[in-house]
């Protein structure tokens, strides 16, 4: 069955920059252990997911998002 | 092609965080020296932010809090590598990071004006649709609750009088 709904990219929809500093919305996009989930999960485009990628490295070096879970 | 028509002139953005050992006012002063290594360099600062004292997601050289600090400044391509050297090996600066940020243009601005304009009158329309839809189902549920309620009770009581009483006439008859 198709369980999946129809997802929308969270930045292209809101009209949103991605940012490394903004940790509440990246978060979103990071699992329980940390890990940057793929874009086919949460729906994010492939322009998008590939800034994103980027903003959360950035902001593990930074350390506002920490890069493994305790 | 040539390097000439390219400006060497960037923009960009500097996120630095300062030890625990220092208290506030000392970090401001630290933030004053950065600053300055930025300008001597040739760099024109546009934006401070001061972010004070946040823990660490994780801890840097012993260190569990720090304070942030951004800052950002256009600067000639060539001495950054002067201002990123000078802060990783200064001791007041844990770390810091450079990163080139793009400064929109105005016609950049007025569409993302207009964008978040329509994206907005979207949510406006759509938030109404659900109030109405929600107000319906809530009319719907209520109305054929209260009639029928009303209905039944007395109808009820009626019929079971009347078959009373017929059952009851019924019986003497026999």
């Amino acid at each position: 069955m198709n369980k999946q709904k129809t997802k929308e990219c969270y930045f292209c929809v809101n009209n949103l920059e991605v940012d490394y500093k903004d940790t509440r919305t990246l978060r979103r996009f990071i699992n329980f252990y940390m890990k940057i989930l793929p874009g086919k999960r949460t729906g994010v485009c492939a322009w998008h997911q590939r800034k994103l990628a980027t903003a959360i490295k950035r902001s593990r070096v930074m350390a506002l998002i920490s890069a493994t879970h305790k | 092609m040539s390097k000439t028509k390219k400006s060497t002139i960037g923009h960009y953005e500097i996120l630095f965080i300062m030890p625990n050992k220092f208290t506030e006012d000392e970090a401001k002063t630290i933030i004053g020296n950065v600053e300055k290594v930025i300008a001597d360099n040739g760099g024109q600062i546009s934006y401070r932010e001061y972010w004070g004292k946040k823990k660490l997601a994780y801890e840097i050289k012993h260190n569990a809090y720090g304070y942030y600090s951004l800052c950002e400044f256009d600067l000639e391509k060539n001495s950054l590598a002067a201002i990123d050297q000078n802060l990783r090996l200064s001791t007041d600066v844990l770390r810091h990071q450079i990163v080139i940020k793009k400064a929109k243009s105005e016609a950049e601005l007025a569409k993302d004006k207009k964008i978040n304009a329509k994206i907005e009158a979207k949510k406006a329309v759509e938030e109404k649709e659900a109030k109405d839809k929600s107000k319906k189902q809530a009319e719907a549920s209520e109305s054929p609750k209260k009639p029928a309620v009303k209905k039944e009770r007395p109808t009820d009581m009626k019929d079971l009088d009347e078959k009373l009483e017929g059952i009851l006439s019924a019986k003497d008859l026999i």
